[in-house]
């Protein structure tokens, strides 16, 4: 049965997706350029999720996609290699070659890097492979991997794609770049399942409303491992596996992993026919973990009492006016009190 | 980390301050775990809405409330599960260590007693509210001196009086990390001698109380001069002078728009003057300090104004997370066993319902 299934794909960022990375300050920004590979920190549940999805039968590629610097190569291999973490694709973004060449607008430009680098990337894809997208809330992840998907899914004319990258900012650099790959990659379909942002700013979750039901807003990697059992990827020890990371390496509580199981259901993320099948499905995965009764009998309160009303299935939902979210504001979130 | 229940029904502005409070609260890293007691649709719509951390809060569904309003007695009797209540028996049942409403304050009284115990020594409960004054006090400077009681009873006996002192100046020396909060009764005269009879014979043990620092009798004029650190008062009286400050305060910043208004030189004067009167707003203002405390039973609820917003209800959940951590409840048993060692109350009946329903 497995093998008639389409082959996987992960697409990952790196800074605040995987990796715990403060670069709000100039002080963070240098710290980060000169740790070491060791000393980096992956976001909690990160690794034990990504080492479940590389391990998947199903799955064909996991790629990184990252805004970090070329120069940071050579670091952050070892430290995914460190994780033991699959890659089979890694590209990071040619910082120094746009400052030699002047090109200043592409150095902070999202939109026209990493959606080029998203269809160069599928180029190395089965065609029938579908994605699973990781990114985060602060830059424009959700906009580029929904974008992407609508450009696979061949929605656009390079004249619409033109525009839509102008408005959103992109370098005019990556827009040629993008409108050059159009016909390369195109398909009948949009390719992307799910799209998991990571709540690293803890942007208010209706934020991401407008970009439809397969957009889901994480605050942690709990969260995407229950969303990903539900989707029928990860079996019920693998999402033990990630919460066990987060509470043996990250200090979670198990009233902060019932609360973030309870908000998934509130959101509608997961409903309750799929709580009760990882009750059952995880009472065999934790039976030698030590107070498992404990937390089970907390998830099934949380089950019982959350209202819950689930979101319509992704697969329905209607291409994206992108038109309007540009038009709503700023792609980027901004924490109060910054510029 | 310290739980709070908060009320996310109660109050003018609810559910939206209280969630909005709450979300703010569970971005702070020092700050607590909240469980929003309410409408599980309302309260989850309005979390989304605002910058928040999942992982911190939990939301406890109830549909029911009781309206500003509302008689206490009644709504409670009626609505046993209003959100007000749950907040006591989620304290009472370990599942919190404190609540926070800013809703009918007698409703909130009458939760905590029907569902918490009164503390050994402790008659009736007080509800402290805060006061401004010119005098600053504790490590942090604070411009605020404590009242109590400010409307949980009508009367107050000498006994009452010593453990309002007492639970007054253990809040005092917790919340506002005064080490020795000064102490004194209101009365008609600052000789000992002076005020009712229950006034006379509460200074004569509170002078001996071997852990207060009782400065005497203080007079209506002492209390925005900021002479004590907590002023001791028996409800109707307490009610009256908080009542009286909040409109006093009112009318002079109505006194302040009409010179504005009437002529030009007076409006340049008040232009001059106006970054001094926005610095004394921000110093007194109520939003800041958060809510008034209910004290006298074995848990912490601090009781936030009705019309609080966003930042006095998170400014509650951090001072309700603040008495946790501090023991402010062990203090208070510590300070009411002596009280005990100096005079065995005379026994009165217990009282345990609020007397003055108003918004405190």
């Amino acid at each position: 049965m497995t093998l008639s299934l389409p082959p996987l794909v992960y697409r990952w960022d790196l800074d605040k997706t995987y990796l715990r990375t403060e670069f709000d300050r100039a002080r963070d920004l240098v710290r980060t350029a000169f740790q070491k590979a060791h000393e980096k920190q992956s976001v909690p549940g990160a690794a034990a999720l990504l080492q479940a999805l590389g391990a998947h039968p199903r799955t064909a590629r996991v790629d990184f996609i990252s805004g970090s610097p070329e120069q940071l190569r050579k670091v952050l291999s070892e430290k995914l290699h460190l994780d033991g973490i699959r890659v089979d694709g890694f590209t990071l973004k040619p910082n120094l070659q746009n400052l030699l060449k002047g090109r200043f607008g592409a150095i902070r430009d999202q939109v026209g890097y990493k959606l080029p680098a998203l269809l160069e990337a599928r180029q190395s894809a089965p065609a029938d492979a579908e994605e699973f997208c990781f990114g985060d809330d602060a830059e424009a992840d959700a906009f580029i991997y929904r974008l992407y998907g609508d450009v696979v899914a061949g929605r656009f004319t390079p004249d619409q794609l033109r525009d839509i990258m102008l408005r959103a900012g992109a370098h005019k650099k990556g827009i040629e770049r993008t409108v050059m790959l159009l016909g390369t990659v195109t398909t009948d379909r949009d390719p992307v399942r799910r799209i998991f942002i990571h709540l690293d700013r803890h942007s208010p979750t209706s934020r991401f409303d407008a970009y439809g039901a397969r957009v889901v807003p994480i605050y942690n990697y709990f969260q995407a491992a229950l969303v990903l059992f539900d989707d029928g990827i990860l079996d019920a020890a693998d999402v033990v596996r990630v919460a066990l990371e987060m509470v043996r390496s990250n200090g979670y509580s198990i009233r902060r992993l019932a609360n973030s199981f309870e908000d998934l259901l509130r959101r509608g993320c997961i409903g309750a026919d799929m709580a009760a099948r990882f009750e059952a499905n995880a009472s065999e995965a934790m039976k030698d973990v030590p107070g498992s009764e404990g937390i089970l009998t907390e998830f099934r309160r949380r089950v019982r009492s959350a209202v819950t009303q689930r979101q319509p299935d992704s697969s329905t939902e209607e291409p994206l006016n992108y038109g309007a979210i540009l038009d709503s504001g700023p792609l980027k979130f901004r924490l109060p009190g910054t510029h | 980390m310290v739980t709070v229940a908060l009320d996310a029904m109660g109050g003018d502005k609810a559910p939206v301050a209280q969630v909005a409070g709450a979300a703010q609260i569970s971005l702070d890293p020092q700050g607590a775990h909240v469980i929003l007691v309410g409408d599980e649709r309302r309260i989850a719509a309005e979390l989304t809405k605002v910058r928040h951390d999942a992982e911190r809060i939990t939301i406890e569904h109830t549909p029911n409330f009781v309206p500003m309003d509302a008689s206490p007695r009644h709504a409670l009797d009626a609505t046993p599960d209003a959100s007000v209540a749950v907040c006591a028996r989620l304290v009472h049942e370990g599942r919190a260590q404190a609540m926070v409403s800013a809703g009918n304050t007698g409703a909130v009284i009458l939760a905590c007693a029907r569902h918490w115990e009164r503390l050994e020594g402790v008659r009736r409960c007080a509800l402290a509210a805060v006061i401004p004054t010119e005098r600053r006090r504790g490590e942090r400077q604070d411009p605020f001196s404590l009242m109590l009681d400010v409307g949980a009873t009508l009367d107050a006996s000498p006994e009452d009086l010593m453990a309002f002192a007492v639970m007054g100046s253990a809040y005092a020396a917790r919340i506002s990390r005064n080490p020795a909060p000064r102490v004194a009764l209101l009365s008609n005269g600052t000789e000992a001698n002076k005020g009712r009879e229950e006034i006379v014979q509460a200074h004569q043990w509170l002078k001996v109380h071997p852990s207060l620092n009782f400065i005497g009798n203080v007079e209506g004029v002492d209390l925005p001069r900021g002479t004590a650190d907590v002023i001791v008062t028996d409800g109707f009286t307490g009610n009256i002078v908080l009542k009286m400050l909040e409109g006093i305060s009112e009318t002079v910043l109505e006194l302040g728009r009409y010179a504005y208004r009437q002529k030009f030189a007076w409006r340049a004067g008040m232009m001059l003057l106006s970054s001094g009167i926005k610095q004394l707003r921000e110093l007194t203002d109520w939003q800041e300090y958060g809510g008034a405390p209910i004290l006298g039973f074995d848990g912490v609820c601090i009781k936030a104004h009705g019309r609080s917003e966003e930042r006095a209800m998170a400014n509650a959940t951090r001072v309700a997370a603040k008495a946790v951590r501090t023991n402010l409840v062990g203090a208070i048993k510590e300070g009411l066993a002596r009280a005990r060692e100096i005079k065995q109350p005379v026994q009165h009946p217990v009282v345990v319902e609020p007397a003055l329903g108003g918004d405190a």
